[in-house]
């Protein structure tokens, strides 16, 4: 699975991750050789995109880009199927947050850029 | 490996300067040179830190313009850019160059300069070291990371924002007795927890300063160092990495890096943490002087913050940790943290310290990490 193909799926709601065929270990984002197994085989898993927050916290001083979005939140979330990614949490209000909150995968489209991003479960 | 030390140490005061980082650079590596008793013509190779050149003075190729301020042109130069751990990386490689017989004597050092560009844009730059197509674009900063490490431990061992807090009070109560400390004043917990909130849950007073400023140690090899009264040796000094992405990484309540470089250098020193007198280590943020201490073995997981709280990491405490103020109360200029962080311990370990001085300190060591938690450089110095 390329960058690009992620991001297209991520756009359209799709979140992805690599399942190892010799292993069956799972990757997001994919990777080349199995950081389970060593080995150098991959197929397509998608996933459910339903999740808990692992860990969090709300950027307040943010980059010169980002700074318009400030405050906003940021969370490694723990997919249902085991693998984590950093994402934003959106429309969940900001004193609402907290590790093991439920949450679901929510693509944050902006023009032709697509990043990770969770909402409300 | 023939045994290696360190004969000569410089460091410029931390703070804002008017001047570039090859002449922050060009002044430790003078004032090294002088404590090591050295003509410049002596040193056969640099290893160079830098991280933000390329953003905040439009200068790449900081190794041989760092060599030709200082007039000592035509040795190999190379910059190495691990993030904040970057002159430590260049100084374990500099170790291997004089323990592998190749030069006699090499200077390390670092030079940074970030005070120049507004804060927007250094926490941006800042921001560089974590991923571009994965965490950039989301907004994720340098504060961030820690943040994330922080929530997870408060939430595994019950650690406190007060507990962080501890630490940001004594290093500050560190910082006034170095008269190159950034910041030269104490301040109370109440201040820390009151200060405004960066990436919750820390706060101002949690997190180090940007600061420019720069460091230079100078290594020899066993023979030169042997009639050295003031050497300091070289016992250990070990890197590793851990994932680059915070999705990836298992456990945020611990930094894996700091774990596997610390059992290196400590087997390589045939050492262990009870063994350690003194140590500066990586306090970009007060809670990543706790997850330091807990991966260094220093105290158990969980205790970190407790430590703090109870004095234990202070001046006269169990184990002094950043006697220098670290990072929070010396400064980060990032290219140069590292040799700075060297530079103190052999300080430290020479008796030469002062007021900061660990009574009897044999045995020291010092850790550096790298940006997102991904490179951790560790590195056991001793006195004969
Ligand atoms: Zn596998």
């Amino acid at each position: 699975m390329t960058l690009k193909s992620f991001f297209e799926g991520a756009r359209d709601g799709r979140l992805t991750a690599v399942r190892c065929t010799a292993c069956g270990g799972l990757a997001i984002p994919p990777k080349e050789f199995c950081p389970a197994c060593g080995k150098r085989g991959w197929q397509a898993a998608p996933l459910s995109g339903s999740g808990t927050i692992a860990s969090y916290t709300v950027i307040r001083v943010a980059p010169r880009k980002f700074a318009p979005e400030a405050p906003y939140a940021l969370a490694q979330v723990r997919l249902a199927e085991g693998v984590s990614i950093l994402g934003r949490i959106v429309d969940v209000p900001l004193d609402r947050l907290a590790i093991g909150l439920a949450v679901k995968f929510h693509p944050l489209v902006r023009g032709d850029q697509t990043g990770i991003a969770f909402g409300p479960a | 490996m023939r045994r290696v030390a360190v004969i000569g140490v410089g460091v410029t005061k931390f703070g804002r300067h008017d001047r570039s980082s090859g002449e922050l650079f060009a002044e430790a590596a003078v004032e090294a040179l002088a404590d090591a008793e050295l003509e410049p013509s002596a040193i056969q190779a640099l290893y160079y830190g830098n991280v933000v050149g390329g953003e905040t003075e439009k200068q790449l190729h900081c190794g041989p313009q760092a060599a030709s301020i200082l007039g000592i042109t035509g040795v190999p130069t190379t910059r190495f850019e691990t993030a904040c751990a970057s002159s430590h990386a260049a100084f374990r490689h500099a170790v291997m160059e004089v323990g592998a017989g190749i030069s006699d004597i090499v200077m390390v050092g670092g030079g940074e300069r970030v005070l120049n560009v507004p804060t927007e844009d250094s926490t941006e730059y800042f921001a560089y070291a974590s991923d571009a197509i994965w965490e950039q674009p989301l907004g994720l900063t340098f504060p961030g990371v820690f943040a994330l490490v922080a929530r997870a431990h408060m939430h595994k061992h019950g650690t406190t924002e007060e507990q962080m807090a501890a630490v940001a009070v004594k290093n500050h109560r560190h910082g006034t007795l170095n008269p190159k400390a950034q910041f030269r004043k104490e301040i109370t917990l109440e201040q820390v927890m009151t200060s405004a909130k960066v990436a919750d849950p820390l706060k101002l007073y949690d997190c180090c300063p940007f600061s420019d400023g720069g460091a230079a140690v100078i290594l020899a090899s066993e023979d030169v160092a042997r009639s050295r009264k003031r050497a300091v040796w070289v016992l250990g000094s070990s890197a590793a990495s851990d994932w680059m992405l915070i999705g990836d990484k298992p456990d945020l309540s611990r930094v894996l890096a700091t774990e596997r470089a610390a059992a290196a250098a400590y087997r390589q020193a045939g050492l262990g943490p009870q063994d350690v007198d003194v140590v500066e280590l990586h306090d970009c943020f007060t809670i990543a002087e706790i997850v330091a201490t807990e991966g260094l073995g220093l105290f158990e997981p969980g205790m970190g913050g407790v430590a703090a709280e109870k004095g234990w990491t202070s001046l006269g405490g169990k184990v002094p940790v950043n006697p220098s103020g670290g990072l929070k109360a010396k400064g980060h200029p990032i290219g140069a943290t590292g040799a700075a962080q060297v530079a103190e311990i052999v300080t430290q370990l020479r008796g030469e310290a002062g007021p900061r001085q660990v009574g009897g300190a044999k045995t020291g060591l010092v850790h550096t990490l790298g940006g997102n938690t991904a490179t951790v450089v560790v590195s056991v110095l001793g006195r004969e």
